[in-house]
């Protein structure tokens, strides 16, 4: 019996960037609901719910028993630290996310070699896992604002500035996000150590985005390159906007309009790039055969 | 049909077993100590072949430290807490070994198969420990030399101590109190299954709040005055700031020589809790097997 194979099949460019749009939504849908699963399943929800309290919890206990060294406090500088910190929660799973999903998916599930074998690319799904963790840790960053306005915080009067937030959140998520995504092309070729770099990354931004003290207190050329990143101006935009008021010095001198400027021109930047080193790097990678590696670290 | 073994062939053999499997007190402490040896060896002289491993080490600590001086100095206070704050790292850099050096160790171990081999081989859990405890503390020594002349050159801190001989007794009584907590961890690892990792992260930030790591544990009320009793850390760094930084001898909770006695109880008191539940997991380890073995 003759086969009829009927019309010629889509032909899909190879490469991690394969599929039409309706195949990368399918992906990043898929990949959220997996990361949720393997974010939010790992314990009962009340030991779940625990462990996003305590930990930024104690972080913020941290930052504010230190800061009592010098004196009584006052509620604008717990203000200061408390937004601070809420949204660093935030950059930090976003920028560990996609590292952390794609060194899973190789060496802990092994199904990275799958993701390849289906219409699926690891773009969107590497942004639907940075989602996700990104979302858990908002609530981490609910709880410590929270905690924050029960130790007198003054909010903004009138309740937060909804046109800022709506125009800082998604410029600063996705400045974040993209940065992520880099850091996953490029730790994927690592053979030492891949967990951790995105660690230190995330560590040292948080030393340089006037998270919880304000630039000033960095050495001089040092602030130029805080000043240079997106995520300091992302979490001043945040603090204008639920706070109401602006920081002291460097950060409080910019007007919000030149800082959104700022935002969305950073994030622009980013995203003409992120995506560009990202299917490089996996490129690279599965060239040199990295998408099977077990490093055992 | 066998052959059979009977009368004076017999006795001998059933000697021969006797004499290979009872061993004499001598024969298991030379055995023991070998076994201590050879499982703080990779720890230290590993450790040391892998430059990358020594580069993280210090650079998460040095990064969190720079952190908090940076936040003392928007404060404007006395320098002599940028030098406290040096030291908490050090010491911090042993706790953070016990966490996941320790703590999290024979979780992973399970996980890559290693357990059932310690199991089988003619070798305790307790000196197993004890050498992962040793060798740890050995190599995070030199992390926590790194970390302090770092912090000075970087911040220019200046300590004043009077007493090395007390300095080194605080150090030592620290050290091998959380060590001594981070056997009885190993086994609360090993049974906490999939949450280990994030057992794990609970132990870092909470545990550095409550023991009054970065600031007095006075300023945690109630609840940093019972950590003096149950967690090491709290009388380690706050033991070490009166010895080491004199300007804040002041802010010191207890008298150094009753922390010093807190540290040497809780040694002992984990040390044997942590040996208990050592033998308490490898019964229901063999008994059930599952708790030794990977899931897969």
């Amino acid at each position: 019996m003759p086969i009829n194979a009927g019309a010629a099949p889509e032909v899909r460019p190879f490469g991690p960037l394969r599929g039409g749009a309706a195949d990368a939504a399918r992906s990043l849908v898929a990949s959220a609901r997996l990361a949720w699963a393997i974010e939010g399943n790992w314990a009962e929800p009340i030991y779940l719910a625990a462990f996003l309290i305590v930990r930024p919890l104690a972080f913020l206990g941290l930052f504010l028993a230190v800061l009592s060294i010098g004196g009584t406090l006052n509620v604008a500088t717990i203000g200061f630290v408390v937004i601070g910190q809420a949204v660093f929660q935030i950059v930090s799973a976003a920028l560990e996310g996609p590292t952390h999903a794609l060194l899973d998916d190789r060496e802990r599930y092994r199904t990275i070699r799958y993701i390849f074998a289906t219409p699926s690319s690891l773009l969107p799904v590497s942004i639907g896992r940075s989602l996700v963790k990104a979302s858990i840790a908002g609530f981490s960053a609910l709880i410590v604002i929270c905690a924050g306005m029960l130790l007198g915080v003054p909010m903004r009067t009138g309740g937060p500035d909804l046109l800022l937030l709506v125009a800082v959140l998604p410029l600063g998520l996705l400045s974040v996000v993209g940065l992520g995504i880099v850091l996953g092309g490029v730790c994927v070729q690592l053979r030492n150590d891949a967990w951790a770099y995105p660690q230190a990354v995330s560590s040292t931004v948080f030393l340089l985005c006037g998270a919880i003290f304000p630039l000033e207190v960095l050495p001089g050329p040092v602030q130029n390159i805080a000043a240079a990143l997106p995520i300091t101006w992302w979490i001043e935009g945040l603090r204008r906007a639920l706070l109401g008021t602006t920081s002291p010095g460097i950060l409080g001198a910019m007007p919000t309009n030149d800082l959104l400027l700022i935002l969305a021109v950073g994030t622009a930047v980013i995203w003409l790039i992120s995506p560009r080193l990202f299917v490089a790097g996996i490129d690279r990678a599965r060239e040199k055969g990295y998408l099977d590696r077990n490093t055992a670290s | 049909m066998g052959s059979r073994i009977i009368g004076a062939e017999a006795a001998s053999l059933i000697a021969r077993i006797h004499g290979e499997t009872t061993w004499s007190v001598g024969r298991r402490m030379r055995h023991a100590f070998a076994s201590v040896v050879a499982r703080a060896y990779p720890r230290v002289i590993g450790a040391a072949r892998e430059p990358s491993w020594l580069f993280f080490d210090l650079v998460f600590p040095i990064l969190g430290m720079c952190s908090i001086v940076f936040l003392l100095r928007s404060r404007g206070v006395d320098e002599a807490w940028i030098g406290s704050t040096i030291l908490a790292t050090a010491l911090l850099s042993f706790w953070i070994s016990v966490v996941w050096m320790m703590g999290a160790q024979f979780h992973w171990e399970r996980d890559s198969g290693n357990l059932l081999l310690y199991i089988t081989a003619p070798v305790g859990l307790g000196a197993i420990a004890l050498g992962m405890a040793i060798g740890g503390a050995l190599g995070v020594v030199i992390r926590a030399v790194i970390i302090t002349l770092a912090g000075v050159l970087l911040f220019g801190a200046k300590y004043q101590v009077a007493d090395p001989l007390l300095l080194a007794l605080v150090i030592l009584a620290g050290v091998a109190a959380m060590y001594s907590l981070g056997v009885c961890l190993s086994s609360v690892f090993l049974i906490s299954g999939r949450e280990a990792d994030h057992l794990g992260s609970l132990l870092n930030e909470p545990m550095q709040l409550l023991g009054g790591v970065y600031a007095p544990v006075r300023s945690m009320g109630t609840a940093g005055v019972m950590a003096l009793g149950i967690l090491p850390l709290a009388p380690a760094i706050d033991a070490l700031r009166q010895v080491a930084v004199p300007q804040l001898a002041a802010t010191g909770i207890l008298p150094v020589g009753v922390e010093l006695l807190l540290l040497l109880v809780m040694t002992i008191v984990f040390g044997v809790i942590g040996r208990v539940l050592l033998a308490y997991i490898e019964r229901i380890g063999r008994a059930g097997g599952k708790l030794l073995a990977r899931a897969d």
